[in-house]
């Protein structure tokens, strides 16, 4: 019962890369033009790897919308006309949250998005595999020093 | 290796149901075993690959396969016998391996079976090099080289793949299943430029330019039944540009092609009744898209001039224009569940919108209906899961400007001014 509330209440997305990524910020349209696959690296010249949800995912859903403000529909048509037409490559396809933080922790100049609330669990169990020291939650360099993921400011 | 392996299995599996297609018993439950085993092997396919996924971008495997149910009253668009038929397949697989920073290799085949709508059978759909020669946060430049596809039009990259676009027929004046082969791509070179900015949006810029091989069933298909000798395309150069205001749910563009054939005879002591001759096919189209939550509006709009030089008789000469339009619109009901209506409207000749010239200059070997295409659509799409959709369609058709042949038509068939069909489909992808 409490844990659904709190769920609720920190339902917002982070978008997370990975830990090598310098760039902690980025703007709206920055990100915008990254899932659109317009733009293929970053600022350091690294190429960027972006993971996702399967369409009807609820998180990508959500993400999309609030965040990429597109909607799911015009995200896929982007992307399979990439994929299937040859053009380009578009974003890999993750089963679940769990599978995508994995996939950003492991693949270099990589992107991707969690909600709050696994990010959260994230670090608890993070710290507690680590060290005994409670995290707070607003300490976001802490996961990345810890080498999980970065969490990237997203500016309007 | 093992990716060309796992086509030539796809493929092969396809024409053995094709064959048992033949039959036509157990119609229903072959249909259904064909999608679940060819679907089995595809899902075997994405576990493998699976695992790579995580690791990295450069190689990526996909594919989609699709079968429905088609039925044609009253035309010989799909087959000439005007029964129920399973001739709607559609299996694709395609790789992508990124060779270093700048290049990348990429390539799809695609088994096709639409009866009379193109020729039945796997073909490579697109094989090429991607040079990636520049990118940076704004700007984004692309050369391919090899067999590329026509992106030009605003469904004529994702015709072939079933869940991409919009109906299981599209709108037959522009994307018309006669001149697929030719349309749907060309050997060349294509370059694309993008830009986007927060101030002014996206632009995309195209240009291609190469050719078509034909075989002869499409030279066929397209020039007549009777058309012995060998039809060839001279060249397609194209381009386009699409415009996409920062933030709207709107997009514009407008595309521009010339194209030239030749035909070589095969000589009237070998039965060929045509001549030597020379065609030009010009396209204009201007198309807008509105993307919005619920609704999506979308329509071209396009000219063509048709150019034939012999081929009747050695002094034989004509020279068309044609028009035409489609207005589409489609409303998400729910997440999953999305309606269409379209009406499309096109002429071959804008000097004879309702054939009559047509019919009277062949002395009324070819009936007017002929000379226009008509198409009142109406589908629903359902997504059961984010990669598992079920489409079906009804389309009430004015006029006989669309079918093959389209040179030299056959009114014996083709009858009737009016026709309908209605279409049911599966798809898959990965």
């Amino acid at each position: 019962m409490l844990a659904c509330l709190v769920t609720r209440q920190v339902a917002a997305i982070e978008v997370v890369t990975h830990p090598q990524v310098t760039q902690s910020s980025l703007t709206k349209s920055q990100l915008r033009r990254i899932y659109t696959m317009r733009q293929l690296r970053w600022s350091d010249n690294h190429a960027i790897t972006v993971f996702v949800l399967p369409s009807q995912h609820e998180l990508h859903q959500r993400f999309a919308k609030e965040r990429l403000q597109i909607f799911p529909y015009q995200l896929n048509r982007i992307w399979h006309k990439l994929t299937y037409s040859g053009l380009g490559v578009a974003p890999t396809i993750v089963k679940s949250e769990q599978e995508l933080i994995q996939a950003v922790t492991n693949t270099p100049g990589a992107i991707g998005y969690i909600g709050e609330a696994t990010l959260v669990l994230l670090r608890q169990s993070n710290n507690d595999s680590r060290s005994q020291e409670p995290l707070h939650m607003d300490e976001e360099s802490k996961v990345s020093s810890q080498g999980v993921v970065n969490v990237v400011k997203i500016k309007d | 290796m093992l990716s060309k392996l796992k086509t030539n299995a796809a493929v092969a599996i396809a024409s053995r149901v094709n064959i048992l297609y033949c039959s036509r018993s157990f119609f229903s439950r072959t249909l259904l075993c064909t999608f679940l085993l060819v679907a089995c092997i595809a899902t075997k396919a994405q576990a493998e690959e699976g695992k790579t996924y995580t690791n990295s971008q450069d190689f990526q495997l996909h594919g989609f396969i699709s079968q429905g149910i088609i039925d044609v009253n009253g035309s010989d668009f799909v087959n000439d016998d005007g029964e129920l038929s399973t001739e709607l397949t559609e299996i694709g697989l395609n790789v992508s391996y990124q060779l270093t920073n700048k290049f990348r290799l990429a390539g799809q085949v695609v088994y096709l079976d639409g009866g009379n709508r193109y020729a039945q059978g796997a073909r490579v759909d697109y094989a090429l090099l991607d040079w990636s020669a520049f990118t940076d946060e704004h700007w984004q430049a692309n050369i391919y080289l090899g067999r590329f596809k026509n992106n030009h039009w605003l469904y004529s990259s994702s015709r072939d793949i079933p869940f991409a676009r919009p109906s299981i027929i599209l709108p037959q004046s522009v994307y018309f299943d006669g001149f697929r082969d030719i349309a749907v791509g060309s050997d060349g070179i294509a370059a694309k430029l993008s830009h986007s900015t927060d101030e002014y949006g996206n632009f995309d810029f195209q240009l291609s330019y190469g050719s078509s091989p034909i075989s002869d069933e499409q030279t066929k298909n397209i020039l007549s039944e009777y058309a012995q000798g060998s039809a060839e395309q001279d060249y397609d150069s194209q381009a386009s540009l699409y415009w996409q205001p920062a933030f709207s749910p709107w997009r514009f563009g407008v595309s521009l092609l010339d194209a030239g054939f030749t035909y070589d005879s095969a000589g009237p002591a070998k039965g060929d009744f045509f001549y030597d001759s020379g065609f030009t096919f010009q396209f204009y189209t201007m198309n807008a898209i509105y993307e919005g939550e619920k609704w999506e509006f979308s329509g071209e709009i396009y000219q063509q001039r048709f150019t034939i030089d012999g081929f009747y008789f050695p002094a034989f000469k004509l020279d068309n224009i044609g028009q035409g339009f489609y207005l589409q619109s489609r409303y998400k009901l729910t997440q999953k569940l999305t309606f269409l209506a379209r009406y499309e409207d096109f002429y071959l000749d804008k000097d004879d919108k309702d054939g009559k010239e047509l019919e009277e200059s062949t002395g009324g070997a070819i009936p007017y209906y002929f000379g226009f295409h008509k198409d009142i659509t109406l589908g629903v799409n359902y997504d059961f899961t984010s990669n598992f959709s079920i489409r079906a369609e009804y389309h009430w058709v004015r006029g006989a400007g669309r079918l093959t042949p389209v040179v030299a038509p056959n009114p014996e068939i083709n009858n009737s001014e009016d026709w309908q069909m209605w279409a049911v489909q599966l798809m898959y992808w990965f």
